[in-house]
């Protein structure tokens, strides 16, 4: 039965495919998002904060169901680091900005053992170092290769790459518990430090002599790209919108934190 | 002195152990002893008779059973080996060989076929012969006969695949065929070994 997404060796022939494995996934995690979503007793929360998490959840089905999910599970290494990137870097800030802070705050404080585990888990120290040895063992060809043959391999890669951006992107975003110690300006060089190795994994995809996945190298086309070019695109895609995605992201940390600066100053000249 | 004698000898003797030459290692799958090569002709894109054992005379010739419209193992191949070919510099390029002869004539024109290798690589040869020869060489390299099959799902209709062989064979300039790779070989495997073929020394 097929439920998940893997490299079968087959031609591609256009065929839809079901892959009800995603569809459960992702209702999954729109269920429990759903539940610490944002509800506003005082006031309605902005619509960005209200359409994050549907975004996050339509993407996350988008990335990983047909045609998608079989493409870059088998046939084309650049759609494979789109889904990474999709997965990693994108759903992952969506879906945590649909969350409700107090919501999640009061149901974490209801359930201690739950709380300590959350918190030790998105500790900044321990989530930069997930997120840096996910993203490096989930780009070595050993391990590419033989998780993407079969679709447990191929869906524990997928949700590592989800679980490991979501607790990287948990300390800036929700901030729960609220670390002290973690200023923005923290939170800048932990996302500027966080996002180095999959620049340098971009790097040398774009700067191999060889196609470094047998899976999609040895695949049959699907379009007329040549496999060493396929993976210069998939280089050029993680460093272009990989880079360019993070500075925005620290470009917004920093434009709050001087907003909130600004904020705090004004309020003093006023006392 | 003869302290002095004594190490000169070690040291010649050092030096002849380092001259041996390394014994080759290829990704394929090694001929023990080597196979001939043979001697066919059949008929190229250009319609000129292709004389395989003249034209190839003295090179690496990598020959390989085929046709255009294999939707995964034939493209793979000729891409993964064209793509290390123009890695290669220029004169070992030129010792190098490609020959593609169809497991499909009725479909693969000459003008087909040529079409076809020219999107991969223009300098891969691209022969045809009636079918009961072209089974029968592949029978007498120890490959199976190529026969029809049906086509994937998804193709139009009328449409038919071609079982065949999914290896390359490997002639050596020496004419003798040591190597054949399977499915599976990748373009790293190619860039190792291409070299290491061309090393071997042609008949004298």
């Amino acid at each position: 039965m097929t439920w998940w997404c893997s490299a079968r060796g087959l031609p591609w022939d256009g065929t839809w495919q079901a892959y009800p494995g995603v569809w459960l996934f992702a209702i999954l995690v729109g269920a429990l998002c759903w539940l610490v979503r944002p509800r506003g007793a005082d006031a309605p929360p902005p619509w960005w904060k209200r359409a994050a998490l549907p975004a996050g959840v339509v993407l996350l089905w988008i990335t990983l169901d047909w045609p998608v999910g079989p493409v870059g599970a088998g046939y084309l290494v650049s759609v494979h680091s789109a889904q990474f990137l999709m997965l990693a870097m994108v759903v992952p800030p969506l879906v945590l900005l649909g969350l409700d802070r107090s919501a999640v705050d009061a149901a974490l404080q209801r359930r201690q053992g739950l709380y300590r585990v959350v918190s030790a888990l998105t500790r900044p120290l321990f989530a930069i170092v997930a997120f840096a040895v996910t993203m490096v063992l989930t780009h070595l060809p050993v391990v590419v290769d033989s998780l993407m043959a079969s679709q447990l391999g191929a869906f524990a890669l997928d949700v590592a790459w989800l679980a490991s951006g979501l607790l990287f992107w948990w300390p800036v975003i929700v901030r729960v518990p609220a670390r002290a110690h973690f200023p923005p300006l923290m939170q800048m060089l932990y996302l500027f430090f966080g996002t180095q190795p999959h620049l340098y994994i971009a790097m040398w995809l774009l700067s191999a002599d060889f196609p470094a996945y047998a899976t999609y190298e040895l695949a049959p086309r699907i379009i007329a790209l040549s496999a060493i070019t396929d993976q210069q695109i998939a280089g050029a895609l993680m460093l272009g919108f990989g880079a360019t995605y993070v500075l925005g992201a620290i470009t917004v940390l920093f434009f709050r934190w001087t907003s909130s600066q600004r904020d705090d100053s004004a309020a003093l000249h006023d006392a | 002195m003869n302290r002095r004698l004594g190490f000169l000898i070690a040291l010649a003797a050092l030096a002849a152990c380092q001259r041996q030459p390394e014994p080759a290692v290829y990704s394929g799958m090694m001929l023990t002893p080597p196979r001939g090569k043979p001697d066919f002709t059949f008929t190229s894109t250009t319609g000129a008779p292709y004389q395989f054992r003249k034209e190839t005379d003295g090179r690496v010739t990598l020959l390989f059973f085929g046709y255009t419209y294999c939707p995964d193992v034939c493209p793979m191949h000729m891409a993964n080996i064209s793509a290390v070919l123009k890695k290669l510099d220029y004169a070992d390029r030129q010792r190098v060989r490609v020959v593609f002869v169809t497991t499909d004539p009725d479909r693969d024109t000459p003008q087909r076929l040529r079409s076809w290798l020219d999107q991969i690589d223009t300098s891969i040869v691209g022969v045809a012969g009636p079918m009961e020869q072209i089974n029968a060489l592949q029978q007498s390299l120890g490959l199976g006969p190529a026969k029809p099959e049906a086509a994937p799902a998804g193709s139009p209709p009328g449409a038919y695949g071609v079982a065949h062989a999914a290896v390359v064979l490997a002639f050596t300039p020496d004419d003798s065929l040591r190597v054949v790779y399977p499915f599976g070989v990748r373009q790293q495997d190619w860039a190792k070994d291409i070299p290491v073929l061309l090393r071997v020394k042609a008949r004298g």
